[in-house]
């Protein structure tokens, strides 16, 4: 009697147990989660990364049978690092060695962009087992920007000019400006000589809307951005060299690339193909065309053959 | 784009970007259908222990009703530090809170069978688990499937928080949107297949509880 | 964790009390719009289905959802986030109020009517009363979402304690994330168990007076 129930409880629970044991093994069917063959792209919150992270993702499919799972909407480069470095994510779309140089390796000495290139480089195979990528082409920086119309007001054409009106104004600025070194507000104030009214720390993506409806008088934008042209924003000259240009490349951890040896020769095919006037374009269609990154994506590879033959 | 109000706006992204919204709309209703599932295997069998063990109900009934109260935010964020990022920490948290409605739906179901019912089965000598399989669990499947709906209504809404910690689904869109130019359009793209989703997995399962409940003859 | 405090004590005083503040609001004015809303249904029985489903089908909707598609009307700040959590809160507290209203002996309402008692008098004396505890029920249950979403209020720029997650999620500052948590999670524990005291306080004094 009592095996038999003990035969019946078994039963009941065996395709339960059976069913929990399938579910949450490496990889739950469609989310292509933590097997072995995806390949786990961070990206941050920009549109900048999203178009990276899904270009990516096509050369990926277009050219080998590995699955690919984008971590999206990450705030910061130390997310996408940290996330790297604790084997969540196998590569970021974007990271800006400048950027790396300062909040990851915590670096301050120069401003050289051929010691950054480097040191970022050399540090982060040693210290981290992550492989810098030849830069896509393109660099970013910080750029002050004012309306045309501002500019007229004030006769605003360098940085150094919005020194007289700098106390009465507010300025928009990414969340992690503040606390930057090197190249952040407190030595930004050391090199120029004034500092503004008021800074309010947003999403980067608002900054150009705040400042096109005049919620702010300047912002501290990312030169790349689609909308400085849609919006026709007054691009101040940064005439102290301040701000030093930050190489954009992919970064992945040495243990992906050996893990799945096809992923090297994939993501060197990107090797300086995508130059600043590439990367302004599409960034425009994303954030004024209503598409989405991924759609953009698809259609630039597309049309550039997913760059075959082109591989350096 | 200026030209056109926001409802030619959305018209226009879902034409060129709808295999987009496809693929994050599969993905977000994937992420909390595995949450339940996983709940509902937990949490129907710990529902039907404390139906037996009443001792227990109190306690645990009430850590998960703790568990229901803490913000969902705070919750996510929580397990990330914990689990990392990505999916699979979306996953765990809409487990623990689709936890409560099935652990409370099937402990009411089991309590609310009649024990004149109950009696019966056992004067025809029944065994505990055939009086469990045959009486009980088809009596109260449409209480435990109000949970269950009530759970994946939940589950959904959690999911699109799940964005933030990267999980993908349809609150990338919502996000991309409020930080895009003039993004209500693509607000509404994410915002709206969302909303959709929870109204029709609601009167979806809520098909399945009224078919599923004894005193419905139709059903019979 | 006492660095924590050194640098941020103000700030978590500051945005506790802005967490209150949008929630507070939020709820109350879900309070004083939902229960009488929620009286007035009893009265016309023909509309009342219809406005209990639309309520069901809203409360339906995620809040990330909802809060989101206030930006394009309201824009951004706390004054869209209290729309939509005002909107949020009312379906708990309307759908309890009608129930709990219903529920009510209609032998009662009749003493009442018996007793010479006007409409308004046999609901402010009799009904109300009696169903107390499902309305508090109710706006337990509402005071548990709106504290919970808005800490997702903070991404449209309400403020409240919301800010310090989401900077922890962005700057993978584990410190943040906790500070905003814990915090937001006593807040609600606490409220949640106040207003729990408060259903069970007005439960015995109403089963007397039936």
């Amino acid at each position: 009697m009592m095996t038999k129930r003990m035969k019946r409880v078994i039963k009941l629970f065996l395709p339960l147990v059976a069913l929990v044991v399938t579910l949450s093994g490496c990889s739950l069917p469609g989310l292509g989660g933590t097997s072995d063959d995806t390949v786990r792209i961070a990206a941050q919150n920009t549109t900048e990364q999203q178009i990276m992270a899904a270009i990516i993702q096509g050369m990926i499919k277009h050219y080998s049978n590995l699955d690919t799972t984008v971590i999206n909407n990450l705030g910061s480069a130390t997310v996408s690092f940290q996330a790297q470095k604790n084997d969540e994510a196998d590569l970021t779309a974007i990271r800006f060695n400048g950027t790396d140089y300062q909040t990851i390796l915590k670096k301050s000495a120069t401003k050289d962009p051929k010691v950054i290139a480097t040191t970022v480089k050399r540090d982060f195979q040693k210290k981290y087992h992550m492989t810098y990528f030849p830069s896509y082409g393109f660099a970013d920086t910080y750029q002050f920007m004012v309306t045309q119309k501002y500019a007229k007001e004030h006769n605003l054409n360098t940085v150094s000019d919005l020194k007289k009106t700098a106390p009465q104004m507010q300025v928009g600025i990414d969340q992690i400006w503040m606390n930057r070194k090197a190249d952040g507000y407190g030595a930004f104030q050391k090199a120029y000589g004034f500092s503004f009214g008021h800074v309010y720390p947003m999403q980067i993506g608002l900054v150009y809307n705040a400042l096109a409806s005049n919620k702010m008088d300047a912002i501290l934008g990312y030169s790349t951005d689609g909308r400085i042209g849609s919006y026709n924003l007054k691009l101040l000259k940064d005439d102290k060299q301040f701000f030093p240009p930050y190489q954009a490349s992919v970064v992945a951890n040495d243990k992906a690339l050996k893990r799945n040896p096809q992923l090297r020769p994939i993501l060197k095919r990107l090797d300086g193909k995508i130059p600043l006037k590439t990367m302004q374009r599409l960034n425009y269609q994303v954030d004024n065309n209503l598409q989405e990154p991924a759609t953009v994506a698809n259609k630039f590879l597309k049309d550039n053959n997913y760059f075959e033959g082109g591989q350096n | 784009m200026q030209n056109m109000n926001i409802f030619q706006q959305l018209f226009y992204y879902f034409a060129h970007n709808g295999m987009y919204v496809l693929s994050q709309f599969d993905r977000h209703f994937l992420i909390s259908i595995y949450g339940v599932v996983f709940a509902a295997i937990v949490g129907i069998p710990i529902g039907i222990f404390i139906a037996k063990h009443r001792k227990l109900s109190g306690w645990v009934i009430g850590i998960a009703n703790v568990i229901q109260t803490v913000p969902s935010l705070a919750m996510l964020s929580l397990i990330m530090l914990a689990l990392g990022l990505g999916v699979n920490t979306v996953i765990v948290t809409v487990f623990l809170y689709a936890l409560l409605p099935i652990i409370k739906n099937t402990y009411t179901g089991m309590l609310n069978v009649n024990a004149d019912v109950l009696d019966a089965g056992k004067g025809m000598g029944m065994t505990r688990v055939q009086i469990l399989r045959l009486i009980e669990i088809p009596l109260s499947l449409s209480v435990i499937m109000a949970g269950i709906r009530n759970a994946l209504v939940l589950a959904i809404g959690i999911t699109a928080i799940g964005s933030f910690v990267g999980a993908g689904g349809l609150g990338d869109i919502i996000i991309r949107g409020t930080n895009a130019t003039n993004g209500g359009a693509i607000i509404l793209a994410g915002a709206l297949p969302t909303a959709l989703m929870a109204i029709i997995s609601d009167s979806v399962l809520g098909f399945f509880e009224r078919k599923f409940d004894p005193t419905n003859k139709t059903s019979q | 964790m006492i660095n924590f405090f050194n640098q941020f004590g103000s700030q978590l005083i500051f945005k506790t009390w802005q967490h209150i503040y949008i929630s507070g609001i939020s709820l109350g004015l879900g309070v004083i719009v939902a229960i009488p809303l929620g009286v007035v249904l009893t009265r016309y029985k023909r509309i009342s289905g219809f406005v209990i489903g639309l309520a069901s089908v809203l409360q339906t909707i995620p809040a990330m959802a909802l809060l989101a598609m206030m930006i394009p009307i309201f824009g951004i700040g706390a004054k869209p986030a209290i729309v939509a959590l005002f909107i949020y809160s009312l379906l708990p507290i309307l759908r309890n109020t009608y129930l709990g209203m219903e529920n009510v002996d209609p032998t009662l309402r009749d003493a009442a009517k018996g007793m010479g008692m006007s409409n308004f008098q046999s609901i402010m004396r009799v009904e109300l009363p009696l169903a107390a505890p499902v309305i508090m029920a109710g706006v337990r249950l509402s005071a548990t979402y709106v504290i919970a979403w808005t800490a997702l209020a903070s991404y449209i720029g309400a403020g409240g304690l919301g800010d310090f997650i989401f900077n922890g999620l962005n700057l993978y500052r584990s410190d943040l994330i906790l500070g905003g948590s814990i915090p937001v999670i006593i807040l609600a524990l606490v409220v949640d168990f106040l207003l729990g005291r408060l259903e069970l306080l007005l439960t015995p004094k109403t089963t007397e007076e039936g």
